[in-house]
């Protein structure tokens, strides 16, 4: 990747007073590719994005473009394209205007600005709106000439700060997807923010979780649901149960109820440590059933959310699991509360994280 | 210190709770208010109009009949166009010398932050807090000490006044402008500088269009405090050079008779011009 990748970030902090809003972040984006950052609020994803454009002076660190280290200049130097959440459209600008802000301050030549302006508006279908101003425009128009104005200048990395979060949810798909067209077909390497797991999901090459100023993990949608580096990223990417327990014995979880699960693999590891399950990853055991019940637990409440019943089931004492079980096998039955049930789940849908939450290796298959 | 519009909307019957009685009586009692307000505000206004139509030469009520002749003898007012001119070169030139300190120091008090930050902000609002006399006064011995120290004439003199008028001016400036530029989104800027503008032409081509509004706003009511303005004033002319709030209280003191209503009238007249001519650039519903 280090050889291919065109915006490169080292080591980029920044402290304000005593706190770090973003501490010691690593990343690489490749030419052309979308790099999303994830997290809850507050979690320094915007604050890197606003580092990266330059709104906010780094502690340390370096913002590398094509090798060249951007991280002293001032944002009107750094030749990056930044679509905002709130859109920041000129109100006392037309569309046209909007759109050749950029190339009016770099003063080119009138013929390139024009035909700039008519290249792009095309691009986001707004030729027909150029001499509106944007208090004239839906929601979905005034985004796409924050776009056309972002891509006018033809930045060196896009920056996009929660591009969709002020459209109508059912618009939200479509723009997103021809935000993904444009920036695939400008061979443009971006960076956007996003605290919406869906739409990281469609929009992303890669993803950035962030938690309090630090990256969690970075990695493909698969690799972050699948094989979660620590419990923040098993619990806040898809859903998953997190049990407390003890591993007593090489596949043996006890829980602070004094239940004994079987595990799905064995493990080296004894002590404390955290189980991550998904919901849809567990099932309730019948006979017939391959792998061996590991669990038992009570049925606490059964919810028909249509595609799935969402269990929610109790071990003794206090731990808890939530299950979803696809209706298409069972036409949509239900348990009965209280009723015991057994479960179980298959080795690759395991995760044991250790008290510093990193997650550990399994010997072999159980 | 920010000066923030709110507007609050009641749909009646929708908000509140309650029987359309309650509902129908508590819109009833908006309306009266509102009626009732009106009324305060244009009754001495109809009132000074009505007047300057009297035929007589000693206002009495009722009056022996009617006549608009008193508009034509505007002219005889005593230094109607010394006054008005000397209140208009004065206004005007406080109103862009407030305009030049207040604009920009709105924007250094919202959008930076530098040691003093506070105080300035204080120091800019704090005339507003003085009663107009206590400055006259104030400035008055201060000019007379110069006076006599420097043997210039200060007294009288257009710049005096102007340096007084800015006094009250550009607080008003200032707390329109913050109002302004607080409501203003700051990430237009940072779009502005994010395509390559550079802090100067982010100002000159964003910033100051943005505020046009509170601009337009502050001018108006700078213009009109100072073209107002007696009890500062008062202090600050010479026998030579009065401005026309002085000459129409000048005038009242030793006569009362329709002619100084005429006088009013027409400038009233010459202000709500002014602000109908505005009002077709800026919505002046929306700044005020």
């Amino acid at each position: 990747m280090s050889a291919t990748s065109h915006l490169r970030i080292e080591g980029l902090t920044k402290i304000y007073g005593s706190t770090a809003a973003v501490e010691d972040v690593n990343l690489e984006v490749a030419q052309g590719e979308m790099l999303v950052l994830l997290g809850p609020s507050g979690c320094g994803k915007t604050t890197t994005l606003r580092l990266v454009a330059g709104f906010v002076a780094a502690t340390r660190g370096r913002i590398l473009v094509e090798g060249k280290d951007y991280v002293s200049l001032p944002p009107y130097q750094r030749e990056m394209g930044m679509v905002f959440q709130s859109y920041a459209l000129f109100p006392h600008l037309t569309v046209a205007q909007n759109v050749t802000f950029g190339l009016r301050m770099r003063k080119l030549s009138k013929a390139e600005i024009s035909s700039r302006l008519e290249e792009t508006l095309e691009m986001v279908k707004l030729t027909t709106m150029a001499d509106r101003y944007p208090r004239q425009l839906s929601g979905g128009q005034q985004q796409r000439v924050a776009l056309a104005r972002a891509l006018a200048i033809r930045p060196k990395v896009l920056l996009l700060d929660e591009p969709l979060s002020n459209l109508d949810a059912n618009l939200r798909q479509s723009v997103a997807r021809e935000i993904r067209q444009l920036q695939r077909a400008a061979g443009l390497t971006a960076l956007m923010v996003t605290h919406d797991q869906d739409e990281a999901m469609t929009m992303a090459d890669r993803l950035v979780l962030m938690n309090e100023g630090r990256v969690q993990q970075v990695g493909t949608q698969e690799e972050l649901y699948e094989q979660p580096l620590n419990p923040f990223v098993a619990r806040f990417i898809g859903h998953s149960n997190l049990i407390a327990g003890d591993i007593v014995d090489a596949d043996s979880f006890r829980l602070p109820g004094g239940g004994v699960m079987k595990l799905a693999r064995r493990y080296a590891q004894r002590g404390p440590h955290t189980l991550a399950l998904r919901p849809e990853r567990v099932r309730l055991h019948v006979g017939g059933d391959a792998a061996p019940p590991r669990a038992t637990a009570q049925v606490e409440d059964a919810t028909y959310v249509g595609g799935y019943v969402d269990y929610l089931l109790s071990f003794e004492e206090g731990s808890s699991l939530a299950l979803h079980e696809p209706t298409g096998a069972t036409g949509g039955t239900r348990r009965a509360m209280g009723e015991t049930v057994a479960i179980t789940w298959d080795s690759l849908n395991e995760r044991l994280f250790d008290p510093k939450g990193t997650t550990i290796p399994a010997m072999e298959s159980a | 210190m920010a000066v923030t519009q709110s507007s609050v909307a009641i749909a009646p019957g929708a908000a509140i709770p309650g029987s359309p009685g309650t509902v129908a009586a508590l819109t009833a009692v908006t309306r009266l208010l509102v009626v009732v307000g009106i009324a305060l505000m244009l009754i001495p206004l109809l009132m000074t109009a009505y007047m300057s139509l009297f035929a007589d030469g000693v206002v009495t009520f009722p009056p022996s009949g009617y006549t608009l002749s008193w508009y034509g003898r505007l002219a005889e007012f005593p230094k109607f166009g010394q006054s008005l001119s000397t209140s208009l070169r004065v206004a005007v030139m406080a109103t862009l010398c407030s305009l030049l300190i207040g604009v920009p120091a709105s924007i250094a008090l919202v959008r930076y932050s530098f040691p003093g930050r506070s105080a300035l902000n204080v120091l800019l609002l704090s005339p507003l807090t003085v009663p107009g006399v206590v400055i006259g006064l104030g400035l008055y011995v201060l000019m007379v000490d110069i006076e006599i120290r420097t043997e210039f004439p200060l007294i009288g003199s257009d710049w005096v006044l102007i340096l007084a008028h800015l006094l009250i001016t550009t607080p008003w400036v200032v707390r329109l402008c913050v109002a302004n530029l607080v409501q203003l989104d700051r990430s237009i800027e940072e779009a502005a500088a994010n395509l390559g503008a550079s802090p100067g032409r982010v100002l000159w081509s964003v910033t100051l269009p943005m505020m046009r509004q509170g601009i337009v706003a502050a001018a108006l009511f700078a213009f009109i405090v100072s073209f107002e303005n007696i009890e500062m004033t008062l202090f600050l002319i010479s026998p030579g050079m009065i401005t026309f709030p002085i000459s129409v209280l000048q005038y009242l003191e030793y006569r009362f008779d329709p002619l100084v209503a005429s006088v009013v009238v027409v400038q009233t007249a010459v202000i709500a011009g002014l602000l109908l001519a505005i009002d077709r650039y800026v919505k002046l519903s929306k700044v005020v």
